[in-house]
């Protein structure tokens, strides 16, 4: 499902995010990204949905090389895949269903399915019946299931998050990951980029630990 | 879920070509109306744009409105007097008539009237108040006059025309305003000039202003649009939503042009009227034809069109996820 082919990141400022990564997930796995922080997951993420390009190496994503791809294929590489952030990034001026409508819109869905699929997206994360309030109006756990919702809603086959529990406390956190535990059990990838080591050591999960820009797999 | 995973690859359920198109055009249907809902929202600011767009465009049009109006045909009689041919011969004998047949049938002549001594000796007499003058005079000293509307419209024209009159048996003098005319139609030449260079810049204006409203407005959804391209948002999704609401600011912005026209016209057509009038003509200024008003509403949706088109290749490329 996901390949890095000795893949290097440099940015233009001469920083080198990524050294020679390798390391290859297959669908339906749940992975865990580790590290201190600028050890380089955020550029790890980018680079899965094309928001980076590799300076050296290859990145494979369901047998497509994102390296090559043309700028205006990334758009159709970027809807197959949910995102997840750390602060969550709703947006506000939004209601909770618009919010979660969006990738749905993008897909260009009939307001009908839409309705259908917001409402089962919304109840999959324990959000039943909030699809009219306003974002401000939740707390920050129910804000991250908001943007979870939203990130699963168009049942992508991949979901990135980045440091999806930066904020939240240890219990909400836990339950934030039973929840990325479900979809990958539900056969998406799931890749998550986390400093969290205690909250890792819980799970039974794959972890691929970086280090100054290189993975060293314990 | 497992087996599109494995298949396709990160794509959704793959996507026709016919849906794709139903998927295109049911955004669009979309935001033709929550566009126009969303800028209604706030209508204060929403008048003020259109408002200064539709006066942008109202002056340019009022202009040659008026330009209009001054070049038609019939209105030239308003600054343009007919050609005065003054007789040597007494208006009744048989030279000052058979002057007078050829003038009506000349092509280059419109119209024709022969104001008789005894009718200039009256007209004199009462518009100047110099009756008591002529009356010191035993005999009519006032000569017959033809009264010539040359079809010809310009300066050149006319001149050629009374020279050929001058040449004529029976006529001591032809006059008009030769040089008057010319000037006239050097002005007009150049307001035409000046009304298509203001045409233009007020165009430019109205680009430039419905840009700059676009730009806040992208600013203002700085966050939106890197949600949209990070969840797979292409660049002309994204710029949908500008150009549409670009539309409606060059599109109301047109309608109030027209509301200020047509008013403007209406304010002005008494003292127009009152005007004509005193020049005996059926000089008015006209209001805006169907199909001029529909030219109008076309030209201020591609005016908006174009200004969110130039703020939108600007700005929005410049906003990439982060």
């Amino acid at each position: 499902m996901l390949v890095f082919d000795h893949v290097s990141k440099r940015y233009p400022n001469g920083f080198e995010a990524l050294s020679d990564v390798s390391f290859s997930v297959e669908a339906g796995e749940f992975v865990f990204l580790t590290g201190p922080s600028g050890a380089g997951k955020s550029t790890l993420l980018k680079l899965i949905n094309g928001v980076e390009r590799s300076s050296r190496g290859q990145v494979h994503v369901a047998g497509q090389n994102i390296s090559r791809l043309p700028t205006r294929k990334i758009p159709d590489l970027r809807q197959g895949i949910g995102v997840v952030f750390q602060n969550h990034q709703l947006l506000f001026d939004r209601r909770v269903y618009d919010n979660v409508a969006l990738p749905l819109l993008i897909a260009g869905m009939k307001p009908a399915d839409i309705s259908r699929r917001v409402r089962a997206a919304l109840s999959k994360v324990g959000l039943t019946g909030r699809e009219g309030d306003w974002p401000e109006t939740l707390s920050g756990g129910e804000q991250q299931r908001v943007g979870i919702a939203r990130a699963v809603v168009h049942r992508p086959p991949m979901l990135l998050a980045d440091e999806p529990t930066g904020n939240l406390d240890p219990d909400l956190s836990r339950e934030i990951m039973s929840l990325f535990l479900q979809f990958s059990q539900l056969g998406v990838t799931v890749l998550i980029a986390t400093h969290d080591l205690e909250l890792v050591e819980a799970m039974p999960a794959r972890r691929l630990q970086l280090q100054g820009g290189r993975v060293i797999e314990p | 879920m497992k087996e599109s995973a494995a298949g396709s690859g990160a794509q959704i359920t793959p996507i026709n070509r016919s849906d794709r198109f139903k998927a295109w055009s049911r955004h669009h249907r979309q935001l033709f109306r929550s566009t126009l809902t969303t800028l209604l929202a706030q209508p204060g600011a929403l008048l003020i744009t259109w408002l200064v767009i539709g006066i942008a465009l109202s002056l340019p049009i009022l202009l040659s409105l008026a330009l209009r109006a001054l070049s038609e045909a019939d209105t030239r009689q308003v600054i343009q007097p007919a050609m005065s041919v003054y007789l040597s011969v007494p208006s009744d004998s048989e030279t000052a008539q058979g002057l007078l047949q050829r003038l009506r049938a000349s092509k280059a002549v419109r119209d024709v009237r022969l104001i008789t001594e005894q009718a200039a000796l009256l007209e004199f007499s009462s518009l100047s108040g110099f009756g008591d003058v002529l009356n010191a005079f035993s005999e009519n000293p006032l000569p017959g006059i033809i009264e010539v509307v040359p079809r010809e419209r310009d300066g050149a024209g006319i001149k050629l025309l009374a020279q050929q009159i001058q040449g004529q048996a029976g006529v001591d003098q032809v006059n008009f305003d030769a040089a008057w005319l010319e000037r006239l139609s050097a002005i007009l030449g150049i307001l035409a000039r000046v009304l298509y260079a203001l045409g233009g810049l007020f165009s430019g204006a109205v680009i430039l202003i419905i840009g700059n409203t676009l730009r806040l407005t992208i600013e203002n959804q700085r966050a939106e649009i890197e949600i949209t391209k990070l969840f797979g948002g292409s660049d002309s999704f994204v710029q949908r939503p500008f150009i549409y609401r670009g539309f409606w600011l060059g599109f109301g912005g047109a309608l109030l042009a027209w509301m200020i026209v047509q008013l403007s016209l209406l304010y002005l057509s008494g003292p127009v009227e009152r005007l004509a009038q005193s020049y005996r003509s059926n000089f008015a200024l006209e209001a805006l034809g169907f199909g001029e008003s529909m030219a109008l509403f076309a030209l201020g949706a591609l005016l908006g069109i174009l200004g969110s088109w130039v703020s939108v290749w600007r700005y929005l490329k410049q906003i990439q996820p982060k």
